[in-house]
């Protein structure tokens, strides 16, 4: 739990999502879950109220449901950045998968580790950033070629 | 008739001993030597390396405040100001800004710093002006003091 034990990264934002137009970056969700099993209760609630619906929204996300028999129903969030994450569903009720389905749609596929500063700019400086000579006379950029005196005519 | 030695005879074994090593062995994977390997060592160097990373956190602060004076009075030596001198100054022209600000521009914005230099200066002449000349109200621009009521 150190920092340099653990892995941080820079606060960024995928190819400047939102500056523009913005794209959902969650590209499917994947449920698993029990057609019998209680732990899947709130899954199937879930299925059978609000996953129509979250689809019609997020048209760009395509969704996956795979009713087998499992004892951790799961939902596996992949992203368009590669990034897989899974969450376990079992025992939550509907609002509760509802509100986590949210918060995978609205991530983008950046981990979520210490993120090192809450800000982040290309262009840090607009007068240009401090050197050496930024405050010394611009005289000593001066190198004298020897040739001012006015050249004789040739004849 | 209950058999009371029967239950004694049951020995629990531990079972997961691996993944508690590796829980505290994956905190020391980065450390130098013999702890990041061998458990022992390991559990003593990465208690000790929470312990320091906690008791850093105020530390942190007290260093970065450092390094931004550090910074800043290098950044007014240039401009010929002494940087308590500069500071002192800035405040009386009721300039609000933090060394961590101070120290950015002092990086990345050298023209306002330079301003910011010639603003303390200038105030600082104007305060040795009120004192000799001793009159009922300071003459200079840089010396009105703003009331935010």
């Amino acid at each position: 739990m150190t920092a340099r034990g653990t892995p941080s990264r820079f606060l960024g934002s995928v190819l400047r999502n939102g500056l523009g137009r913005y794209v959902c970056q969650l590209q499917r969700l994947s449920l698993a879950f029990s057609p019998g099993g209680q732990t899947s209760r709130g899954a199937r609630g879930y299925i059978e109220e609000k996953v129509v619906d979250f689809a019609k929204q997020n048209p760009g996300v395509v969704v996956y449901v795979t009713p087998k028999k499992c004892r951790c129903p799961t939902v596996v969030a992949e992203y368009l950045n590669g990034a897989v994450r899974e969450e376990n569903i079992g025992d939550k009720t509907v609002d509760e998968i509802t509100q986590l389905i949210q918060k995978l749609a609205n991530q983008s596929g950046l981990e979520v580790i210490r993120i090192r500063k809450p800000f982040h700019t290309d262009n840090p400086s607009i007068q240009g950033q401090w050197h050496p000579f930024t405050n010394k006379p611009s005289a000593l950029n001066m190198q004298s070629l020897g040739r001012l005196e006015p050249q004789p005519n040739k004849v | 008739m209950v058999f009371l030695s029967v239950p004694c005879w049951l020995r629990s074994r531990l079972t997961d001993r691996f993944w508690r090593v590796q829980a505290v062995l994956k905190h020391a994977r980065h450390f130098r030597g013999r702890k990041n390997r061998c458990y022992s060592l390991a559990v003593r160097s990465v208690r000790r390396a929470f312990v320091k990373s906690t008791k850093a956190r105020r530390e942190k602060k007290k260093f970065m405040r450092m390094l931004w004076i550090t910074r800043i009075e290098a950044a007014s030596l240039e401009h010929r100001l002494k940087y308590p001198v500069f500071i002192g100054n800035l405040l009386k022209c009721q300039v609000e800004l933090n060394r961590k600000m101070l120290a950015d521009l002092a990086i990345y914005e050298p023209k306002t710093f330079k301003s910011l230099a010639a603003l303390a200066q200038r105030r600082g002449q104007e305060g040795i002006l009120a004192a000799l000349g001793d009159g009922k109200e300071p003459e200079g621009i840089f010396s009105r003091i703003i009331h935010h009521y």
